[in-house]
């Protein structure tokens, strides 16, 4: 606790003659043993001995004399008699550790009381398991000081349009301005900047995009109806991610990566000027198809530059497996560059991690790897890869609500696509250690960290040695994602055969919100990017540059969809 | 110590409450409540009434009993019949499965 308590609660003069001798042992000791009992041994005594002694009920605001040994209730003034019969002035409420001074006939507030109850309260939860809970916030010295020092005050009510507000187009800038309102309009991000919290570590200050992105929501949530003209991002975009430099129309999930990338470097003072080495080249935002034979890391998601890329060569269970590390022959992306699992605001929202398993199809050794990824990019049907129609019996299909009456694609069927199990082909053989010879492999892709927004890229631009096109096919996703099938577990539960996936309504750890949509209206050589993104839980607005427009559910949902921004509904404290 | 006129019926709710809070399951079922009741703007709508009587009696003179007394009823009466049904059904189902009353 490094925040100092100001506000200074005065107690009550009566607690002078209490706070003596050992006091503050003796009252840890009526919160352990009363209020807050931690040990499964606490609580049975507790729940043994705290009844009324009058009464013999335990309901009925049940309050603990502080002096002597007596429990009473205070509805029916048992310990109000107590008191007045024995001048015993302090009682202590054994439901929320309050304490009620006879004298003042109210509760009262004493600072070291309120540290030492605290305290006892946090022991005890850390003992139950349940960890830390939420608790109001309480301003420290400075912040109250600032708070009498700017006196204006801004009420947000369902229909205030504060946070929305439109962006210029500099030139073909649109594919940064949707993603600009994306970012401005999601839950955490707003609140880490809002709370002032990016310290720059930057040495030239003036090139930290962290700190531009710091002001980019000062001037979203200023108030300012007019819309805003982002000169200063485009540069410090220019400077630090030249490939994206120029006037030209660019790829906005390409800038989406490029600048969480910078802001992730940013963030720890890592200075880049353009592209790292040793990185794909990517022509207009489309990752090349890759080679066959090849054993990179997923092809599809866009891996963070300068990430982490865990390895674990690991035993996965299953019938008969063993572990083995099947050497694959590329070596491509799988020296870890920074063993040291960066913190900062980007990879604590938007990192997952996404795990491979290789199975060997003669001993059935599998390997596995974990990589980081902040977006998972997904192939559609009509692009050349072939899409497996998938039956609407197979697992996963009446998930998230959506129906295939009509054969629409839907963003399940993508993910489902995403996380089959691959038959790699007899050109593909890999080295398996447990065979020691060359043998065919299947290779499959699941969750195994969801990050707390997700990302998802329909891989609408298609950029083969033939052709060059923009693949227009609908494709239908929900309001309300659950990623619980595409999960790393959920996948080894079926395997070890539980097919049913327990209905346990307390976990809600794979349920995810959509919050924002980027989409794109024209063709490869010219378009526009647009988006939608969401305000107040249930009102939708469509951005387009400069225009900010109200807009229905519907809109949204038949909107074609390039990026599809998802928020996790249920987020622990840790 | 413990009172000699103790009706069937405290014995009986003692008795609950003591293997509600042995085995932890009267705190699970309170943050239950507590989520709850916080979905469905119970929380918010007491806060209102709490602020209501403050300014009524004045900050300076409400006591907690004040405010005990004038939000318990309101309190009690506001809460979704689902949100006791749900938690009465699962505490039958604790009790089911772990006391021998």
């Amino acid at each position: 606790m490094d925040a100092e308590l100001v506000v200074t609660p005065p107690g009550c003069a009566h607690l002078g003659s209490f706070k003596v001798d050992n006091w503050k042992q003796n009252l840890r000791a009526i919160y352990q043993c009363f209020v807050w009992s931690g040990s499964a041994e606490a609580r049975k005594r507790k729940a043994k001995s705290c009844v009324c002694h009058v009464c013999g009920v335990h309901l009925n605001r049940l309050h603990s004399c502080l002096h002597c040994v007596f429990f009473g209730c205070f509805t029916k003034k048992h310990i109000h008699e107590h008191a007045k019969a024995k001048r015993h002035n302090l009682a202590i409420e054994l439901m929320y550790g309050g304490i009620y001074c006879f004298l003042c006939q109210d509760y009262i507030y004493d600072k070291d009381i309120e540290i030492i109850a605290k305290e006892e309260q946090r022991k005890a939860w850390k003992m139950q398991g349940v960890g830390e809970k939420f608790s109001t916030w309480e301003p420290t010295k400075r912040e109250l000081e600032l708070l009498k020092h700017n006196p204006k005050r801004r009420k947000i009510t369902s229909n205030c349009t504060i946070g929305l507000r439109g962006l210029i187009n500099l030139g073909n800038t649109c594919f940064m301005n949707c993603i600009v309102q994306a970012l401005t309009h999601t839950p955490l991000l707003r609140d880490f900047f809002l709370s002032d919290r990016h310290r720059c570590e930057m040495q030239s200050p003036g090139s930290c995009l962290v700190c531009e992105m710091s002001s980019l929501f000062q001037e979203f949530y200023s108030g300012h109806r007019s819309p805003h003209i982002p000169y200063k991002l485009l540069h410090l975009v220019w400077t630090h991610a030249r490939h994206l430099a120029g006037y030209e129309q660019q790829d906005a999930h390409e800038f989406l990566i490029a600048a969480l990338d910078v802001l992730h470097r940013h963030c720890k003072g890592e200075h880049c000027t353009g592209r790292s080495k040793g990185e794909k080249l990517k022509a207009h935002g489309v990752s090349l198809p890759r080679p066959c034979g090849n054993l990179d890391p997923p092809a599809a998601p866009a891996l963070p530059l300068g990430s982490a890329a865990w390895q674990w060569a690991g035993c996965l269970g299953g019938p008969g497996s063993q572990s083995h590390r099947l050497l694959p022959g590329d070596d491509n992306g799988k020296k870890a560059n920074n063993p040291n699992h960066c913190n900062c605001i980007i990879d604590q929202i938007f990192t997952g991690g996404l795990q491979s398993d290789v199975t060997c199809q003669v001993c059935h050794g599998v390997s596995t790897t974990i990589d980081p990824f902040w977006d998972i990019s997904l192939d559609l049907p009509g692009s050349s890869t072939p899409f497996w129609p998938l039956s609407p019996g197979s697992e996963g299909s009446v998930v998230n609500g959506e129906s295939h009456a009509s054969g629409t694609t839907t963003l399940t069927d993508c993910l489902r696509r995403f996380t089959r199990p691959e038959h790699l082909g007899s050109s593909a053989k890999i080295k398996c250690s447990g065979c020691h010879s060359y043998q065919e492999s299947t290779k499959q892709l699941t969750m195994k960290k969801l990050p707390i927004v997700a990302c998802f890229h329909l891989k609408r631009f298609e950029h083969s040695a033939k052709l060059r096109r923009k693949i227009t096919t609908y494709v239908s996703f929900p309001l309300e994602l659950d990623m619980t099938p595409f999960m790393a577990s959920s996948k080894e539960n079926r395997m070890n055969g539980q097919y049913q996936q327990p209905v346990d309504s307390l976990s809600n750890d794979n349920k995810y919100s959509l919050f924002a949509v980027v989409n794109h209206q024209g063709t490869l050589e010219s378009g526009h990017y647009t988006s939608f993104i969401r305000q107040h839980k249930d009102q939708w607005f469509k951005c387009d540059d400069a225009i900010i427009t109200k807009a229905g559910i519907a809109d949204v949902l038949d909107s074609e969809g390039y990026l599809l921004f998802y928020h996790k509904q249920f987020l622990e404290y840790e | 110590m413990v009172v000699s006129k103790m009706n069937k019926d405290v014995q009986v709710r003692a008795a609950i409450n003591q293997t509600l809070i042995e085995k932890l399951e009267k705190e699970n079922s309170s943050e239950l409540l507590r989520a709850k009741l916080i979905e469905c703007g119970w929380k918010d709508q007491l806060k209102a009434h709490c602020k209501e009587v403050i300014k009524e009696k004045g900050l300076e003179h409400v006591t907690v009993d004040d405010l005990v007394a004038e939000v318990t009823p309101k309190g009690r009466a506001l809460v979704p019949a689902s949100v006791k049904k749900e938690l009465l059904q699962r505490t039958r189902t604790f009790l089911a499965q772990h006391a021998s009353l």
